[in-house]
């Protein structure tokens, strides 16, 4: 077994799926990779989509292949390949309902798609988009030609992007939310302020606590929605930004474990031999919470691709885990970072929270005061990535602690 | 001694005294002179931070161009690459200013440029034989040798004090 070639099959051709294959190929310089991806572009960074809609980025400028660490030869990426079913037994995967691959190993990397609340009438009309790949951006892009105002449904940081990609293009937004406030899944409404204030800066409409009935529309497409309180508003566009699920429908009946994702262990292999899952189709695990979860971030998906890649080559590694909130970015020149447990009204986290004119300060630690277990950081965002650390690794804070509350903490206090 | 050559810090030998901060904002303006340099747009960076340890410890901290580099792979544009001599390098080009890197650095050394909106830390002085933090350094604090010339350094440096301890 070990003198032959080795059949590696990688289905899902982004983040995951692709840093896995590098992975491969690093540990394994005789297997044959193919990746496949639904898609019919070459992968590409998915998170740079916006950039395609405001034009500032064409197609071309933002894929995978040689850029960052993606410069791997010998990977086969065939691309508008669906996997449609998974044969366990048989070792083979059925695709675009047309031709079976077979596989020695492999990997669910399909990610996950926007999830379109059903309730709302009419989300299949010309117009209405969900940003998740370069095909809608383009398809948005074109759309903001004829169009003089988008309304965005939901608060969250994809729809953000997606809401500034088009104010740049100088398309009027309004973005409705039923939270009470955007980013809710990030942060707390009294936490979000200080972004509040940049985005009703940049020019971005906002209503919170609003719902979407339906999505009214004449001969070209969407013309207006109409809102939960009764009103309408006219509208050409309408983007759908409400959370991602995992895609999975291809593996019911397969005999693998499916609980919202794809369920792996520690190791990221599937309950059956030779199976392996990471990214947004895997469920994982939050190791502050210890609670599973299934994320939506490019750079979760990276790391636990990179780790089913030594898997899936026989170099046992296990994955740490991310934390079920985390993310970084810019919105309207507001920088921010969120991560761990951030909710914390009613609990009984030890907060510190601390807010100068131009930045926000939120520390959560355990309730014994021991353990920092999450934080929302905006304005200054300086050695984030030491605290994630010192959240992920449960470090004992006793001796740092006064330095993370003041912001002193640096790297020469681990040394 | 064969491999690439690191950056290491002798953290004993360091006074804070903070020229190899000068020196890397400077080699990293535009003039590459200090009393230019003080005034140019963008301001240049230093990407070496001597930090201070209570009560009296001095830790010069910079990007350690980590083999398992969590910036590079974390990038969502593909702006961190390693070079063949091993240097992980952001592309200013490519960089978008979403701050991934930064949140993932765990040495807390990748810095915001807020007048270009774009990270950056240490590139190793491309161009230079010794980076200009190590050249400028008074006390030899930071050292520019290869690991295992490293370590050869710090096993002779070792055998000669027991010798001595010996001999007293």
């Amino acid at each position: 077994m070990q003198m032959d070639s080795v059949k590696y099959l990688i289905i899902g051709g982004s983040a995951a799926g692709m840093a896995a294959a590098q992975t491969i190929r690093q540990q394994d310089a005789y297997g044959s990779i193919a990746v496949l991806s639904a898609e019919a572009d070459m992968p590409y960074f998915r998170p740079m989509i916006p950039y395609v809609v405001t034009g500032k980025k064409s197609a071309k400028d933002i894929m995978l292949s040689g850029n960052g660490p993606y410069v791997a030869t010998g990977i086969q990426i065939l691309t508008s390949a669906r996997a449609d079913s998974v044969n366990a037994d048989s070792k083979t995967v059925s695709i675009n309902n047309t031709w079976r691959m077979s596989y020695d190993k492999v990997l669910f990397a399909t990610g996950s798609s926007p999830y379109i609340p059903p309730e709302i009438q009419g989300t299949d009309t010309n117009g209405v988009f969900a940003l998740r790949t370069l095909a809608d951006a383009r398809g948005m892009a074109a759309r903001a030609e004829i169009t003089d105002h988008a309304v965005m449904l939901g608060g969250g940081l994809l729809n953000l992007k997606a809401a500034f990609a088009l104010l740049a293009r100088g398309v009027k937004v309004t973005l409705v939310v039923y939270s009470p406030e955007v980013l809710s899944q990030l942060m707390e409404p009294e936490d979000a302020g200080l972004i509040r204030i940049a985005l009703d800066r940049a020019g971005l409409k906002i209503k919170t606590g609003l719902a979407a009935e339906g999505i009214l529309s004449d001969k070209k497409g969407v013309s207006g929605i109409a809102l939960s309180d009764g009103s309408e508003l006219p509208c050409k566009m309408v983007c759908i930004g409400k959370g991602v699920r995992p895609s999975t429908a291809f593996l019911s009946n397969s005999g693998i474990e499916l609980d919202r994702g794809v369920v792996v262990d520690r190791h990221t292999a599937c309950n059956i031999p030779d199976a392996f899952s990471a990214g947004d189709a895997a469920v994982t695990f939050d190791p502050v919470t210890g609670q599973r979860i299934t994320t939506g971030l490019w750079t979760n998906a990276v790391e636990m691709g990179r780790c089913a890649g030594y898997n899936i080559t026989g170099k046992r590694t296990a994955y740490a885990g991310t934390f079920g909130i985390m993310n970084a970015t810019q919105v309207a020149d507001e920088p921010f970072v969120s991560m761990g447990i951030v909710h914390t009204k009613g609990t009984d986290y030890e907060v510190h929270a601390s807010a100068s004119g131009a930045t926000y300060r939120k520390m959560v630690f355990s309730p014994d005061g021991n353990r920092l277990v999450g934080m929302t950081l905006i304005g200054d965002i300086a050695g984030a990535g030491m605290y994630r650390y010192v959240i992920r690794e449960n470090m004992p804070v006793k001796e740092i602690k006064s330095l993370i509350i003041s912001k002193k903490l640096h790297y020469g206090h681990f040394m | 001694m064969s491999g690439p050559r690191e950056i290491f810090v002798r953290i004993s030998r360091c006074t804070g005294c903070k020229t190899c901060e000068i020196a890397c904002a400077v080699e990293h303006s535009a003039s590459k002179n200090l009393f230019a340099a003080v005034s140019e747009r963008p301001t240049p960076k230093t990407r070496v931070y001597v930090e201070g340890v209570l009560p009296d410890k001095r830790v010069p901290v910079l990007c350690r161009h980590c083999d398992d580099a969590p910036c590079m792979h974390a990038c969502i544009s593909g702006a961190i690459r390693r070079t063949a001599e091993g240097v992980v390098l952001t592309d200013t080009d490519k960089c978008i200013g979403c701050w991934t890197c930064v949140m993932v650095c765990p040495y807390g050394v990748i810095g915001r440029h807020l007048e270009t909106h774009r990270s950056y830390r240490c590139d190793r002085c491309p161009g230079r034989e010794i980076p200009a933090c190590v050249s400028s350094c008074p006390t030899d604090a930071l050292i520019y040798k290869t690991v295992g010339s490293f370590s050869d350094d710090v096993r002779k440096h070792v055998a000669e004090e027991m010798i001595a301890a010996k001999e007293e």
